[in-house]
């Protein structure tokens, strides 16, 4: 086993930008998963457990919707097909659609029969769901092999690079003339590929293609090997930027309906305090299951955005390991708060990869649990949140 | 092949191996569960079965890399007298993972063996007896792999096959060898499995044999001086081969530039690959399961890591070409036999397979499973008698048997069979045979 604490001289920096390009980029989904935990925290007083059990089903949603739309492991056998934005529009509505309506179903069959019972009641029926969800799940969804998303439904291939250290002319520009070269024999062989269906190709014309691809590379390979040494440039694949954007396109749209519309004032008096709300003629129960409603819905588009984008493999624990980390993130923003939410997401995110950045890959998770603890004992309400302590 | 879950107490002389950042991974929710399910496991392996130690000489850890030699020890022979055949049937044991995340193999060794097993009943049976083939279900971890083999051993199976991961063979074995019964492993290659007992053998190559013949080719045949390795730390096989590679590739004159890891069922790489990047490797060494290999080359791709990619028999499964897609293509991977060699043996199996199952294996552990079973018939053909105990003698004496994953002989060998590795390509739809090495190449 290697040392697990290599020397920090073994830090490279120039790849620090990178790691917290990829930081933001997953605190995105942490946030989007975050908000849906704060927000019921905020109305309810509840931490709803079975939240990332909601996410996991968004990711199978989106799925069966990319399955549906033919890009099953059997259809793709007969060969790789175009896709378009179209295709993904429709996989994060169903998503969220989806997901919007089994968080109100849980609501109404796991909590509400709990409401006027101790807040622990509510807290164990959470994992309850939360656990069914997990280990239930296998039964009747498709966990072996573990399936994925397949990556031709991503009509983004390609990805932004920005330069943070050049290299010297006229090395930058032999490079960037053979990169873009091996590029488009990549597209070439991949619009060669998408004739497979239609049989206006044939093995020959593939091959020939192919090996324009193997020649473009090995054009290309000496020279990124030599960029790579004195240059660095921070990748940001097209997929993921379409991510963060529609993250936090939501998250906007979110604070409008919280700040500017009735159901949002309603929100917020039901979180300032659920009792008198209900007194002063707020429908409490509505405002419950709308909150129920965004929250899961926004926990549906996170999971398929990174499902799709990221090509994760996907299984009933899909939301275990992202539902805690948006978890911790709730609390270190300050949980019931919405714009802490946010923030403690991207730095989870963040802190995340510069864990993996030091060398310490394997303690990647467990600094989630280390800043939860730290975060408990020196600001218990978070770093957004108020500072009175609640006793869950 | 390799361990799903590591199994310390058997192995290790009931030592935990030092595992940093075992119990991160897990989350609260399930980290009680699992905890629980660890201290059982642990204990059950201390209390309920006796490993025999491993002697000194055997210590395969100090390995160079280029063995394939056998060990040189004698190994322990079990001290129970075990089974013989009385009834008309004669029952022969397989444990496979029919569920869980290795069930692309469970379900392929299980085909295999089966059909190997039908093959001999149409021919008229073992002595005039007919085989029946008991299956358990190992459901990808060593605790129900190891309580499969104990419902296999009290229903009198006079051999165990199986597994294909390490992990899961090793406490099957154990259970073999208390029970006297001889255990064919089908894709089991941790080096130390063989070493529980002169009951336990397997049909396929070990990870000291692999790891070097991956080393070899990438520095031979790739020509890459600077290589980085990607382990799953999860993994004993995926340690063990890593380990294997380096060494070897270090000693031929490469250098690791870098070697990263993760746990089984992560599915974020992208921290493991900025700062591999930053080493500016000319190839990845990926020693993990098909699970995880396909992602993290996507993720490399995606991270602007255009270079070979390679790895070892835990790449097998057609699941990797999905996972993978586009940039798993092209990488290439040990592997025990391909479809697309040559040999009669392997064109007589596939078109056995094909008018049985239809279709090609989606893994090599259908070709696998089938030569363990064989082989153990063939061995009980020529057998003094159809106990236990003369079956081990037999299956020691093999030697020449004309397997689909290549020629077997273990006589002589303490369990482990010299056999050539294949080096085959991965493609959009397939595994294509690319060049073949032999024991001796690697001296």
């Amino acid at each position: 086993m290697q040392a697990v604490l290599p020397g920090l001289a073994a830090v490279d920096f120039w790849s620090l930008p990178q790691q917290v390009v990829n930081g933001v980029l997953l605190g995105a989904i942490y946030a989007l998963i975050a908000l849906g935990y704060t927000m019921v925290y905020g109305i309810l007083r509840l931490i709803n457990f079975a939240h990332g059990e909601v996410f996991m089903l968004g990711a199978y949603v989106a799925l069966f919707v990319s399955w549906k739309l033919g890009y099953s492991p059997e259809a793709m056998m007969a060969g790789p097909m175009p896709s378009n934005i179209l295709n993904l529009v429709l996989m994060l509505v169903a998503s969220m659609v989806v997901c919007a309506v089994v968080g109100v179903v849980i609501e109404f069959f796991a909590y509400r029969p709990m409401r006027n019972q101790p807040r622990i009641a509510s807290l164990i029926t959470a994992i309850g769901v939360s656990l069914l969800l997990q280990y239930g799940g296998a039964l009747f969804l498709p966990v072996s092999p573990p399936p994925a998303i397949r990556e031709e439904v991503n009509p983004f291939p390609g990805a932004f690079k920005v330069w943070i250290r050049q290299p010297q002319e006229p090395l930058k520009s032999q490079f960037l003339l053979a990169e873009r070269e091996f590029e488009a024999s990549q597209q070439a062989l991949r619009e060669e590929q998408y004739k497979l269906r239609t049989g206006e190709t044939d093995p020959t014309k593939l091959l020939a293609k192919q090996a324009e691809v193997d020649a473009a590379l090995a054009r290309f390979s000496p020279l990124d090997q030599q960029v790579q040494k004195a240059s660095t440039r921070v990748i940001l694949p097209h997929g993921l930027v379409i991510m963060l954007c529609t993250s936090l396109l939501l998250m906007l749209l979110l604070r409008w309906l919280v700040m500017k519309t009735k159901i949002g004032r309603a929100m917020r008096a039901v979180s300032h305090d659920f009792d008198s709300a209900a007194l002063m003629g707020v429908n409490v129960k509505t405002v419950v299951v709308v909150t129920f409603l965004i929250g899961s819905a926004l926990a549906g588009a996170g999971a398929m955005m990174y499902a799709t984008f990221q090509n994760l493999t996907i299984s009933t624990f899909f939301g275990v390991q992202p539902g805690l980390k948006a978890f911790v993130a709730a609390v270190l923003g300050g949980i019931g708060n919405v714009p802490g939410a946010v923030l403690g997401g991207l730095l989870m995110g963040v802190a995340e990869q510069l864990v993996s950045w030091v060398g310490l890959t394997a303690y990647r998770d467990a600094v989630a649990f280390v800043i939860l603890i730290v975060v408990l004992l020196v600001r218990p309400g978070g770093l957004l949140g108020s500072s009175k302590v609640e006793k869950v | 092949m390799p361990a799903e879950f590591p199994v310390y107490s058997l192995a290790q002389g009931g030592k935990p191996p030092d595992e940093p950042g075992a119990i991160s991974s897990m989350d609260v929710r399930k980290a009680i569960p699992l905890g629980l399910l660890a201290a059982a496991l642990t204990m059950v392996g201390v209390t309920g079965c006796k490993p025999p130690e491993p002697s000194g000489t055997t210590n395969t850890s100090t390995s160079t890399g280029d063995s394939g030699e056998p060990a040189a020890s004698a190994r322990k022979a079990p001290t129970a007298a075990g089974p013989t055949v009385t009834g008309d049937t004669i029952k022969l044991g397989l444990v496979a993972s029919l569920n869980g995340n290795q069930k692309p193999w469970g379900d392929d060794s299980q085909r295999g063996a089966q059909m190997a097993v039908d093959e001999v009943n149409a021919a008229g049976g073992i002595n005039g007896k007919k085989v029946e083939l008991v299956i358990g279900d190992s459901n990808s971890n060593p605790q129900d792999g190891k309580t499969a083999a104990e419902k296999l051993v009290s229903d009198g199976v006079i051999a165990l096959l199986g597994e294909v991961a390490s992990g899961i063979t090793r406490p099957m074995a154990s259970v073999a060898f208390d029970a006297g019964i001889p255990l064919v492993a089908i894709g089991a290659t941790a080096v130390d499995i063989t070493q529980i007992g002169s009951n336990v053998f397997r049909v396929c190559y070990n990870d000291d044999f692999q790891g070097p013949v991956m080393a070899k080719f990438a520095f031979d045949e790739l020509k890459l001086k600077n290589v980085a390795i990607i382990t799953d730390n999860k993994l004993p096989y995926s340690q063990g081969l890593s380990k294997s590679f380096r060494a070897k590739f270090e000693a031929l004159g490469g250098t690791i530039v870098d070697e990263q890891f993760y746990e089984q069922g992560q599915s974020q790489f992208t921290g493991q690959i900025t700062n591999l990047k930053g080493k500016n490797p000319e190839g990845v060494f990926l020693s993990g399961y098909f699970n995880e290999v396909g992602p993290i080359a996507k993720q490399l791709r995606q991270n602007g890591i255009n270079v070979p990619l390679f790895g070892g028999d835990g790449w097998d499964s057609t699941q990797l070409i999905n996972s993978g897609g586009e940039a798993i293509v092209g990488g290439y991977f040990c592997n025990h036999y391909s479809s697309t060699e040559e040999r009669a043996e392997v064109k007589d199996f596939l078109a056995k397979w094909k008018s049985k199952y239809g279709g090609v294996p989606g893994t090599t552990m259908g070709a696998l499973g089938y030569d363990a079973a064989k082989l153990t018939l063939d061995a009980l053909a020529r057998a003094k008698g159809l106990s236990a105990k003369d079956l081990i003698a037999a299956i020691d004496e093999t030697e020449g048997f004309k397997g689909v994953s290549g020629t077997i002989t273990l006589k002589g060998q303490n369990g482990d069979p010299l056999k050539d590795a294949l080096i085959v390509k991965v493609t959009r739809t397939g595994f294509d045979f690319f060049k073949s090495y032999s024991p001796d190449q690697l001296k």
